[in-house]
This record gives C-alpha cells, structure tokens and sequence, in this order.
C-alpha cells in the first residue's frame, strides 16, 4: 500500500477534483479533451474470464479508473469504497459490481454491458457472470468478443477450468487471448513463478485454433502492468495490458476474405430502384464487381452502391449498404451475395457445433428452425453424434443433450440455404437453433462442415399426411405468384402449416 | 493495409443493420418517437437504413400532455419535414380523472401517462415490434438488455423469456401473444449520441442548448416554468437564468442544468467533458429505490 493511499484514509470526505485524488487517474483528462475532438479508433469487445477469487472485476475496474473517461459520480462512489475497507484500497470491483448488484435479474443468460473509452478507443467490456450455468454464459458473451483476459492467480497458476475456458472461447470464434497473472505482488513478483505459469498456458494454447495467446504479470489491485508499467517487474518487457489492447486490431478491421452480404431485405424506390441491403460481413465489392447468388445461381454486376446522402465506390466489411444491380437479379431475403471468390455453400446438409442453451434439453420429435446470417431454415433432421468434455477436451458419443452440454450434431435441411464455414467466414458460418412453436433461441452454433445434396424431404412416414403444393396453392398460398419473394413466401407458409400439423402428433410429408 | 472504420460507423452500421432485421422479421414495426436526442438519432437511423425508401413503419409518440410546448412544435415539424406518418396518443381515462405530475407522485403520472397509454397504444394499432433508443449504458438495469427484448402478452416483461443473443443473429420468432421492444442504439453511449448528432448536423429540440429561462429551484433541482399550469410553492419566484436540458421529458419533472453552451458545438464539448452521468436530471428516476427496473418490468420503454 502506497503512502499517499493511507493517508487518504482519514475519516475526510472524499474530495470530488481529480487533482486531489490519491490515486492517479493516468488518463482520464487526456481522454476526454482528446475524444470530444475526434472519432475512435474502432471498437475492441473484450471478455474476462477466470474464478470468482481471481479477480475479474477488480482488474477490469482498475482499468477503467486508469485509463478511462469515467464520470465524477463514479469515481466518487469507488473513492468513498476505500473509507468503508479495511485494506485502505479502494474497491475497484464496484465498478463492475454495481451492474451485478442491481439485484439478480433472473434474466435467463445475463449478459451486462459497459463501454469506455480511452484515447485511442473505445472498448466494451462484456461481463457474463459464472454460477452453474457458466458454460451457456459464457459461450453467449464470448460469440461477442474480439479478445479475452483469462485471470489467472499468480499463487495457484493455470487450473482445470483455464482450459475449459478456452475451449468454449475457441468454440464461439474467439481468436485472441491474453492470460492475465494477476496478484504477482502476492508472489513478490517473482519472475520464476510467471514464468512457468506463462508456459503452462502456451502449452494449454496450443492445442486451440488461437492466432495470438499472450500471458502478462498484473497485480490488478495495485495497477501494476495495466496502464502503466510496474516499477515491480523490470524483468518484463511485453506490453502493459492498455498498450496490448490498444494494439490489437477491431474485429471489422481484420475481415479479409471473400465478399460475403447476406440480404437482409430489398429496398425499392419508385420504378428505377431495387435495392439489396444488407451490411458487408467480409471481403468487399466495388461498382463494376460480377455478384453472384449462390442459392439460385444468378449473377450480375454492381450498378450501384447506395447510402444514405451519398453513393459508395466500394463496400467494405462492417458497411450496411444497399447494391443495385445492372440485371435486376429475382432475390430474397435470405440470398447471400458473393464475388469472383469461393462462393458460400448452398447447403442442405451440415457438421454443427453447438451449446444448449435453454432449460428444455433437445427433443427429437420437436421441429427447430435455423437461423443463419438472414434466412430462417426449418431443420428436417438433427441428430446429436457426440458430446464434447470441456476438462478432457474429448468426445463421447450421445443421442440427446441438455442445458450447458457442448453438442456435435449432423442436421438436414427442410431447403438449401446459403452457409460458410464458421473458420473461414465466422459471420456466415453461425447459426441458432430456434424452437419453432415457442421461437426461443434453444442452441447457439457454429457450421463445421456444409454440403450440397439432395433434400431429406421425401422421407415420409408409413401413412403420413401428404402436403402437396396443389393443396396449400388452392387456399393457405393462394394469391402468392412466382417472384423470388412469392416463392419464399409459399415455402414459408408450407413449413409453418407442416410444423402446427407436427405439434398437433399429425405424420406430414411436405411435397411442395 | 485498409484504414479502419471509427466507432461511430460501426455504431452507425450496426443500428442500420438492427433495423433493416427488424422491418424484415416482424409484421407491423413502429418508432417510438419521445422527441429527445436519442429519438432525433433513432429517427436519422431509421431514414439511413431505409434510403431511398421511407422507413416502413410509422412513428409513435405518447403524448403526456406535459411536454415542453417546444417538443410539440418541434415534433410536428419533424414528422412534416421527413414526411413519416405520426401517430400520437394520449391516455384518455388519465385525461379525464387529471393524472397531472403536481397532484401525482411521479411514478403513478409515469404509470398512467405514459407505460399504460403506451401498452394501450401498441394494441389499438396492433404493433408487434417497437423501435426504442433505450442504451445500456443509461443505467445498470439495462446493462444486460437485449436488442430484441420480449415481451409476454400484457406488455410484460419477463425475464424468463428473453432471448440469448450470439454473434450478430437477431432471432425474431414471435411465440405466441409475444410483442418485442427493439434497441438498435444499444451499444451507444450518451456521448456517442452528442457526437453523432454534431457529425451529422442533426436538428435537436432547441431546449437542448443553452438560453434565458424561467426557473426555480426545487430540492436541489432546476425547473424550468414552461407555461401556467407550473405550480409555484409559497415564496417561489421564477427567476431567469441561462439553462439547458441534458434529457428531455415532461416538464415538471425534467431538471435543467446552468449552461451557457448556446451552440451544438459548446453543448457537446460540455457533454463530452461532462462529469456526472445524464440521468442525475430525469427527477422519475430518484422516486424510489429500483424505479427504472419495477418500470421495466410493467412494460416502461
């Protein structure tokens, strides 16, 4: 403990000027003149992950404290904490648990949100608390995340649950990692200690899809190596945690690839315009650029690229934009758009992984629906191979799965639908499944393999209902004609009759 | 080695994106319009993610009928200029037995004037989807709200039901008797909005910035007096000062805050060096303890 951090323990109210505050507020003044100035650089989204002794809350507060833009009232709250304490530290914590604290929700999967900005960024930190539920929680906050903080205690190192930690952070996408040691003042800041619980981790990384594992020596409390450099560790020389965030590029930034746009809707306006909007997911296109629906087979070339106040000349990854094309292409919602490149899968067979996420475990006879970058698919078949143990990192074989469990699944589809692999293009590559009678969100998924082939759907039951396209277009679909949306429509108004007759115990066999 | 994209147009982007899943997944959207900056900015969204076409749902204000005579006007002229469909509506039984914010605590006015007409609203025109600009970064009970967030029939809000949200996948399926509230600013800031409203020259309702006004000053609060029905206590005499708005409501309940920033510019260098937190002016949120979480939950916002 600091002497200026003692004295400040006097029974004086806390003084609300920073120039008074003991604890030095590195950059918050900077940050706030720098910022009103100017944009930030991108969006960094970071997770935390590790026990609840290890000091999740307590790192990331002191974070804010150092380096960010926090509000007086909030730096007033956590300089009364230190009166209160019996340390003398003010309880960083409080920055965070003062989310948690607003009375458990109940919320099923709660997820809380806080941004803040330092000169260079702004960052979302994403707080997805543990309990026995911490598998669904987890991997929802981590399919978010651009990087995690894994904390680790410098006095016990990298325990069982590090690894069941990264193997879900690797599961939703997560490339980037970074282990925090935390409490090295516990340990001294013995350089020995860090560095076999470094190795140790470099090792654990290395049987993960990782791109970047680095490990830092912290003492959250004290603020040593977060944003600034600890006086106590001159045998390291990485980055601060700050300098190391700061670093890492935002996740649009980095998505190189093939163009890929899911069409979310079509805009038209008066006779001359047909808009296919949509936000770019990877890649991008420019005007003049051959476009190619997969799912129909279409192609076309770019007239334009329409925003609001002003038309593009290229599009690039994280750009919501609308496309008119010199060939008025007949596409839906649901296409997704793609380039001279690979082209994604028009799928009707799938390799997924995917946490159950809901109280009700996966039931066969149920119908689910998946819900890819825009289009909804019914599912014809889902069948579980094999559960995944997170400690031992092996599979076993299984027929079902429930809350929490990490599941390997084939599945066919009702009709093919344009999908990539989630390692090549993660936001064409996941999925939820959806509970097609309740429209929850049962499981949350990523495509490991996809295949075109022939429809599962004629495998009709012994005396199953036959639900042909003559009787559905003589009343539910009457009026529908044939444009891409008609079609989409009729398909959509087939499965939702075929999944009312399903829940009804009614055999349908759909031959539209 | 491509430049990067600053935070406000991936914000920017992500809004568009939240709205554009929307209009395609639900069957009959609507905005809700408060007037405010974050609805200025909601609204600007709206017409970004729909270009060249209108946004295809209309805007929905639930009139208190104590709101500033300025966001009335303002209002008017908004939905004139943009050509969008306006629909307002006031609860009429609160009307007829005088709900006002003098005779009522701030919670009963809230419940009836505004949660209760709204819910009646949303079913008279049978909306199922409402666009809000609620930001989780307002207040710790929204911190872990959902860009879809369900609601069961009767408005409510149940934990139970909402939705987990994994990568960017909006799931829209309805259950039955379900509505859903959409928050495309979400992921925004308050200085994300001042920001965005100063990057993209939006027009705000002038009791933003700051100007000579009627004041008097009421448990530490500044009221602003904004037409007779202001009730003055034994001894209050308004007194003109130079003040603005940090939030927008009804007008006996929304604090002001002595500013000489007169120009957008100085309003959001004050906003951007702002050192408590916006909702410290919204005088419903002091009422008692939880108040935004027990609002929530009876289908507020």
């Amino acid at each position: 403990m600091s002497a200026t951090a003692r004295l400040k323990t006097s029974n004086a109210p806390a003084p609300l000027s920073h120039a008074a505050m003991p604890l030095r507020s590195v950059a918050s003044h900077v940050a706030r003149s720098a910022t009103s100035a100017r944009e930030l650089n991108g969006i960094l989204r970071l997770l935390t992950c590790g026990s609840v002794d290890d000091g999740k809350s307590t790192l990331i507060g002191r974070l804010l404290w150092d380096a960010s833009d926090l509000y007086d009232d909030q730096r007033a709250t956590i300089e009364c904490s230190k009166l209160a304490g019996k340390s003398g530290q003010p309880d960083f914590s409080l920055l965070l648990d003062g989310l948690a604290a607003e009375r458990e929700q109940g919320i099923t999967i709660d997820i809380a949100w806080r941004y803040f900005d330092t000169q260079k960024r702004r960052f979302v930190v994403i707080d997805s608390p543990g309990h026995e539920q911490y598998t669904r929680n987890m991997a929802s906050g981590a399919s978010h995340a651009d990087v995690a903080i894994m904390l680790v205690d410098a006095r016990t190192g990298v325990k069982k649950q590090t690894r069941r930690h990264a193997a879900i952070l690797d599961l939703v996408g997560v490339r980037r990692v970074v282990l925090a040691v935390n409490k090295m003042d516990l340990v001294d800041f013995d350089p020995a200690k860090f560095d076999a619980i470094a190795a140790e981790f470099v090792t654990l990384t290395k049987r993960f899809g990782f791109t970047e594992a680095i490990a830092i020596p912290v003492s959250a409390v004290h603020g040593d190596n977060l944003a600034g450099r600890s006086a106590h560790t001159p045998w390291y020389h990485g980055p601060t945690l700050l300098d190391h965030l700061d670093s890492l590029p935002s996740r649009v930034t980095q998505a190189g690839g093939a163009f890929r746009m899911p069409v979310q809707t079509v805009l038209r306006d008066g006779l001359d315009f047909r808009g296919l909007a949509g936000t770019v997911t990877s890649g991008d296109v420019c005007v003049g650029d051959r476009i190619v629906d997969a799912l129909s087979g279409q192609s076309s070339r770019v007239l334009r690229i329409a925003t609001f106040g002003r038309d593009l000349e290229m599009a690039r990854a994280g750009q919501a934009v609308a496309i008119q094309l010199e060939h008025d292409l007949d596409i839906a919602r649901g296409a997704v758009l793609s380039g001279a490149g690979p082209e994604p899968v028009t799928a009707t067979s799938l390799d997924v992984r995917f946490v159950w996420l809901n109280e009700t475990a996966f039931d066969p006879m149920a119908n689910y629906l998946l819900r890819t970058a825009t289009d909804l698919v019914p599912v014809a078949k889902l069948t579980i191979e094999a559960l995944l143990d997170l400690e031992s990192l092996e599979t076993r074989p299984a027929a079902v799965c429930a809350m929490n469990d990490i599941a390997l699944a084939t599945l066919e589809l009702a009709r093919p639908s344009a999908v990539d692999v989630f390692a090549e293009l993660p936001q064409t590559g996941c999925v939820m499944f959806v509970d097609a009678l309740t429209g929850a969100s049962v499981a949350g998924g990523v495509i490991a393999a996809a295949r075109a082939g022939a429809l599962a759907r004629d495998r009709q039951a012994e005396g199953a209902f036959v639900l042909s396209r003559e009787l559905l277009a003589a009343g539910v679909c009457a009026g529908l004609g044939q444009s891409a949306a008609d079609r989409a429509e009729f398909e959509r108004r087939a499965h939702e009759v075929a999944i009312l007759f399903g829940a009804a115990g009614v055999a349908v066999s759909l031959k539209i | 080695m491509t430049q990067a994209i600053s935070h406000l147009d991936l914000l920017e982007s992500e809004a568009i994106y939240i709205f554009r899943e929307a209009a395609a997944q639900f069957r009959k959207p609507v905005l809700m319009y408060s007037i405010g900056k974050d609805s200025t900015v909601l609204m600007h969204l709206a017409r970004k993610a729909f270009y060249p076409a209108k946004p295809p749902f209309p805007l929905l204000h639930i009139d208190t009928t104590w709101k500033f005579r300025e966001m009335i006007a303002f209002r008017d002229r908004t939905a004139r200029e943009f050509g969008l469909d306006l629909i307002t509506y006031t609860n009429r039984d609160g009307l007829e037995r005088n709900v006002n914010p003098f005779d009522f605590s701030p919670s009963v006015f809230t419940d009836v004037m505004k949660t209760a007409a709204l819910k009646q609203a949303l079913d008279l025109h049978g909306f199922d989807a409402a666009f809000g600009g609620a930001r989780r970064d307002e207040e710790a009970s929204r911190a872990k709200e959902r860009v879809f967030s369900f609601r069961a029939s009767g408005h409510r809000w149940d934990p139970r039901r909402q939705r987990p949200e994994m990568w960017n996948l909006l799931n829209g399926r309805l259950g039955v008797g379900e509505t859903v509230r959409v928050f495309p600013l979400s992921n925004w800031t308050e200085r994300d909005v001042w920001r965005y409203i100063q990057r993209e020259k939006l027009e705000i309702v002038p009791l933003y910035l700051a100007a000579q006004r009627p004041t008097v000053e009421r448990n530490g609060q500044l009221l602003v007096v904004d037409d007779e029905r202001m009730r003055l206590n034994p001894g209050e005499v308004p007194l003109m000062q130079s003040v603005r708005f940090r939030t927008l409501g009804d007008y006996p309940l929304s604090a002001a805050v002595r500013s000489n920033a007169s120009t957008l510019d100085a309003v959001v260098e004050e906003t951007l060096t702002a050192k408590t937190s916006e909702r410290q002016g919204r005088l419903i949120d002091h009422d008692q303890a939880g108040a935004m979480e027990k609002k929530k939950q009876e289908g507020y916002f």
